[in-house]
Parts: structure tokens; C-alpha cells; sequence
């Protein structure tokens, strides 16, 4: 099934605007809501069983998509399309986080970044070389997780004092016992294999509160790639990732000791409720010095992550400048206060 | 370019403040009679003595104070401390006065012991604690009879400390050459690291991010035994080191001096 959004006034393209929400037509510029877009002027097609292709909606050429694209651009026209079966049953998103911020602007804010970087060689930062911008619709789990914490410890609460010629030192031992419920809500995992899990980690937090409920016109004019996991296999990445939360919240619970030692540590994490969903980032293909680096931008708040190369110059530059400006202060303190100035 | 320009500053400092530290070191030098090595022990040749006479003389007035150096064979049956105070008083020692600033070197070859004393501005400005300091400098070239050595070593440091306010320890880490150029090398290394290591964006979510409630259902806080160890206090008998012991005194004439005292 391939969608592709035509407008009703003049038969145009539409495609999701990120200012505005709306879907707009790229002709004539008639604004669409998402919400009330009729039925009419969606074409559908429904590919015959057995046939894998895709065909595009607008010049009839063949859609060459790997398979876990969900919505593209024809190669050949250019015009955006969704593929709709690639999206439905259980591939079918709950809920959405629709781009807030434009190609425009993100090609501005990725370029300001590359700039801010201390350590950027000086070429990576003038030479314009951004090869591709990409907006994608990252396919994302969200959970929300009950967890049950049990912990038994054992604290030990110190004090010296001398008397006569000796000092002594008291050690009180007191045996820790913490039940703790916690609730997490919307924790996020990336689904998708081909995007590397650290970069995506980096790039939250998410503004969650702006979800919407999945409708395909979002996906105009992005790429966007359907789950290569499902929440049963990535629950053991949510539990590994809201592990610290729980151990930092357990610590401090327990507080007056000097030190803490835990016996037994017992956490029940159940799975409350996880839903699919597609979140916005933008991807940055960088040219420098023969070789390509990636770079993601959260298309909701335009944080930045990815690896900037490291110019050597740069490094010896902040380096000789921080130590030979803290040998010249001590030598500026030690000749002040032994030369008898002060 | 821009890194060269920021080496030669640096460069040029460095070269400025070696130049301002030498520059008081030229200033007088004239001659004046006084004598300040009493070696009655004879442990320095006839060429050492004026040597150290011309550099006593120098140091002395720079600190305004007389550095002076006793040796003796036979302390007349006293003992270091009141041979010393004795030679003080009958001698008048001082630069300012008679019975003035003063430090005073003792070695008595027969016990084989040592002992500095500060008078008026100098046992103000060479406490106990930095007596110590410049005795523990100079025992191992005493113990090798390296003697013109040792007493050039305590005029120059005498003279050096008079200079620095009471409060300072003169002998402080920061003041040593090598945590100058180790410190400043190790934080640029720990600032330049973090700012590669933050070069490809930080983590901003943090523990309460995803947290929406926690209650803690039930929990035990129970007291369960109690164990005391001991432990002698440490006694002070060997603050010092290298056997020294006791501190300044006051002189039969009523002059009152610091002190450290200690064999080699």
C-alpha cells in the first residue's frame, strides 16, 4: 500500500510542515490539518500479495526502498510516500513526535554547533560540506515500568574521642532493610538496528508531552523506518538503563552513615505498559578529510551528538596555553610571597 | 601563528621573572670589618673562611641581620644551648645593635651536635619550624664533613627565609619547582580530556528524568552492635626528627632566641 498526499485544490503535493503542524501543499500553498484531512484525496494502492514492489503514486516508477523504510522519496519524482502496510497491525506507531523544527533551521543550528566546537579543526568548521540532511522518524519504545526495589545493607556510624593516652573509635553497625516502589514513565529505547543506540541515548530527553496520535500524513516528506525489535526484546535494555535511576534512588534513601554495604539487592521491574512510537531526527552526513561522520540532531529540541574530529593543533594549543599559564601563576605566587612582597 | 605568538609571551615572561629575582642579589656588597665565622675548631681552611666572611657580610645585610657561624672543640663544660646564649651575650652579637638580629650556626665537634638560634627579628622570622627545615638541609653535609657546603647553605637560607613573611612555610609544595610544572601539566590534561570526552555531546537526562513516583513501602534502620578499638596516641618526643629536640631559650644577658637543635 502506497500513500501519497495530493492537494485538493490543485492536484499538488502535500507534505508535513514543521512550523506550522500542517500538512501544506508545495504548489499552491494551501494549508491542510492533519486531524480533519479527508479520506478523498489520499491515494491509496494496494500492492497484490505477492508483489514486494511499490509503486510510486505520482509517475508510476518503481519505489526502491530496503525493507524496513516507511516512508521515502521516490527516486525518481521526488515525491514523498508512505508506505501504509508497512505501518499497520502491529507495525502500526501509537503515537507520534512530529518534527518542530525545519530543514532550514536545523542545517543553521547543525552548522552554529559545528562552529562552537573548541577542539573542531578550523576546515571542518568553514568547509561547507554537508553532504545529506536527513529527517527521520526513529522508531522508539516507550515504557512505563513498575519496579519493585528490595535492599538489605548494612551502615556503619563512626566516632572518635580520646581519653587519657589513647584514642578510641566506635563503630556502630545497624542492619538496613528498603522496600521501595518506583514508577517510570516513558523511558525511551531505540528500536531500529541501524542507528547507533549510544548516539540515540545521547540525544534525549525527548518533550513527551507532545505526542500525537499516529496518523500517517505526518510522515510526509521524512524517511522513516519501521521497529527491527520489539518491546519484549528490548526490555532487558530498558531495565540496564533505569538500573542507576534505581541505585541512586535507593542511596538516597539511606542517609547518617558513614559507610554502606549492601548484601542483597533484589529489583522487580514489570513491564507496565510500552508503546511504539516515532521520534524526530534529523541526520547529518559530513564530509572532512576523506571520510564520512554522522551526526543526529533531536528534531524536537536540535541538541546536537555525534563524533567531531579532534584537530591536534587545537588540543596543543589549550593544553600548552592552560599549563604554561598555571606554571606563570605559581611561579607569579611562589616569587610574590618568597621574594618578600607580601 | 597564533600558537607561536602565545609561546613567545610565555617565553618572555618566564625570562622577565628570572631577571626580577636576580636583580636585589647585586646590591651592596661593601666591605665592613665585623667578623661572623668563629672557627674555633678549625674545620675551614684560611681562603674558605674569608670566602665565607665576604658572604656572611652580603647576606647580612640583605636580611639586616648577622649570620653567624660558632665552632668549638670544647664548649667549657656547657652544654650547646648556653655555650652559644654565653658567646651571644659576651660578644654582643647584632647587626642593628649590640645584642641585635642575629642567627647563630653551632656545631660542637666533640658531642657532634648542632644548633641554630634566631635572635629578635630573626627568631621572629626563623621560628623553630624553619630552623628545623634548614637544619634538616644542611645535617647530611655536615655528617660528611662537607662543612664550608653546609654553612654556605645555612647563610643563603637564613637570609632567604628572613625575607618571607613569619606565616608562610617556605618549604610548601607549591613554592618547589617540580609541582609548578607537574600541577599546571596534570589539570590541562584533565580539562583538555573532558573537553574532548564532551566534544560529541553530553548525556542531559538525569535520575529524576523518567522518574514519575517513588515510595518508599517499608523500611528498618536497626542499631545492632558496637565495637571500639584503641588506639596510643601518637607521642610528640619525635617531632624534629633526626634526634632533635627542644626549641629556643633566653640568654643569661635576657635575650630571648628560637631554636633547633640535633646532631650529625
Amino acid at each position: 500500500m502506497v500513500i501519497h498526499y495530493k492537494c485538493p485544490n490543485c492536484g499538488g503535493e502535500m507534505l508535513f510542515e514543521s512550523n506550522t503542524g500542517l500538512l501544506t501543499c508545495q504548489s499552491c500553498g494551501r494549508t491542510d490539518n492533519i486531524e480533519g484531512f479527508s479520506d478523498d484525496y489520499v491515494t491509496k494502492t494496494f500492492s497484490e500479495e505477492e508483489a514486494k514492489e511499490y509503486q510510486c503514486e505520482n509517475c508510476g516508477a518503481v519505489i526502491i526502498t530496503d525493507a524496513d523504510t516507511t516512508a521515502t522519496a521516490c527516486s525518481f519524482c521526488g515525491a514523498a510516500v508512505v508506505l501504509g502496510d508497512r505501518l499497520s497491525g502491529i507495525l502500526a506507531p501509537a503515537k507520534v513526535l512530529p518534527f518542530t523544527i525545519s530543514k532550514e533551521e536545523a542545517k543553521a543550528a547543525f552548522q552554529k554547533w559545528c562552529k562552537n566546537g573548541r577542539l573542531t579543526p578550523k576546515g571542518f568548521m568553514e568547509a561547507n560540506r554537508i553532504k545529506g540532511i536527513t529527517g527521520i522518524y526513529v522508531p522508539f519504545w516507550l515504557y512505563d515500568l513498575d519496579s519493585d526495589a528490595k535492599v538489605d545493607a548494612v551502615g556503619t556510624k563512626v566516632r572518635t574521642y580520646t581519653s587519657g593516652d589513647y584514642i578510641y573509635t566506635e563503630t556502630k553497625y545497624y542492619d538496613i532493610y528498603r522496600d521501595i516502589d518506583l514508577n517510570f514513565q516513558k523511558v525511551p529505547v531505540d528500536a531500529s538496528e541501524k542507528l547507533n543506540d549510544k548516539l540515540m541515548d545521547k540525544l534525549e530527553p525527548f518533550e513527551f508531552k507532545n505526542l500525537k496520535d499516529f496518523k500517517t500524513p505526518y510522515l510526509a516528506g521524512y524517511i522513516a523506518e519501521k521497529y527491527n525489535y520489539d518491546d519484549n526484546e528490548l526490555f532487558p535494555r530498558v531495565e540496564l538503563k533505569i538500573d542507576k535511576y534505581i541505585d541512586s534512588y535507593i542511596r538516597s534513601t539511606i542517609s547518617g552513615y558513614q559507610s554502606v554495604n549492601y548484601h542483597n539487592k533484589r529489583i522487580n521491574t514489570r513491564n507496565k505498559n510500552s508503546y511504539y512510537v516515532l521520534l524526530p531526527v534529523w541526520m547529518f552526513y559530513y564530509d572532512y578529510n576523506k571520510s564520512e561522520h554522522v551526526f543526529a540532531m533531536n528534531g524536537q529540541t536540535g541538541k546536537v551528538v555525534g563524533k567531531p574530529p579532534l584537530s591536534f593543533g587545537k588540543i596543543a594549543t589549550w593544553f600548552t596555553s592552560i599549563a604554561g599559564g598555571g606554571f606563570i601563576a605559581l611561579k607569579l605566587i611562589s616569587w610574590l610571597f618568597l621574594g618578600g612582597l607580601i | 601563528m597564533k600558537k607561536t605568538i602565545s609561546l613567545s609571551i610565555i617565553f618572555s615572561f618566564i625570562a622577565l621573572l628570572l631577571v626580577l629575582q636576580l636583580l636585589p642579589r647585586e646590591a651592596i656588597a661593601a666591605t665592613d670589618p665585623k667578623q661572623r665565622i668563629f672557627d674555633y675548631a678549625n674545620l675551614l681552611t684560611v681562603e674558605e673562611k674569608d670566602n665565607l666572611e665576604i658572604v656572611a657580610n652580603q647576606y647580612s645585610a640583605e636580611s639586616e641581620t648577622d649570620i653567624v657561624i660558632l665552632t668549638t672543640n670544647d664548649t667549657q663544660g656547657k652544654d650547646i644551648i648556653p655555650y652559644m646564649q654565653d658567646f651571644y651575650d659576651e660578644q654582643g652579637l647584632g647587626y642593628d645593635k649590640k645584642h641585635g638580629n642575629t642567627a647563630i650556626l653551632t656545631l660542637d665537634m666533640k658531642n657532634r651536635e648542632v644548633y641554630l638560634a634566631g635572635f629578635y627579628l630573626a627568631e621572629e622570622y626563623l621560628s623553630d619550624g624553619r630552623l628545623d627545615q634548614i637544619r634538616n638541609k644542611i645535617t647530611p653535609d655536615l655528617s660528611a664533613a662537607n662543612y664550608y657546603d653546609a654553612f654556605t647553605t645555612f647563610i643563603e637560607t637564613s637570609s632567604k627565609y628572613m625575607r618571607i613573611s613569619p606565616w608562610i612555610n617556605p618549604e610548601l609544595f607549591i613554592f618547589k619547582l617540580w609541582f609548578q610544572i607537574l600541577a599546571p601539566i596534570a589539570i590541562a590534561a584533565i580539562i583538555v580530556g573532558t573537553m574532548a570526552f564532551h566534544s560529541s555531546g553530553r548525556v542531559t537526562v538525569n535520575d529524576r528524568t523518567y522518574l514519575n513516583t517513588a515510595q518508599v513501602m517499608n523500611r528498618k534502620d536497626r542499631y545492632i552492635r558496637t565495637t571500639v578499638t584503641k588506639q596510643r596516641k601518637p607521642s610528640d618526643n619525635n617531632k624534629g626528627g633526626g634526634g632533635g629536640f627542644g626549641g629556643g631559650g633566653t640568654s643569661g644577658g635576657g635575650h630571648s632566641h628560637s631554636g633547633s637543635r640535633g646532631s650529625f
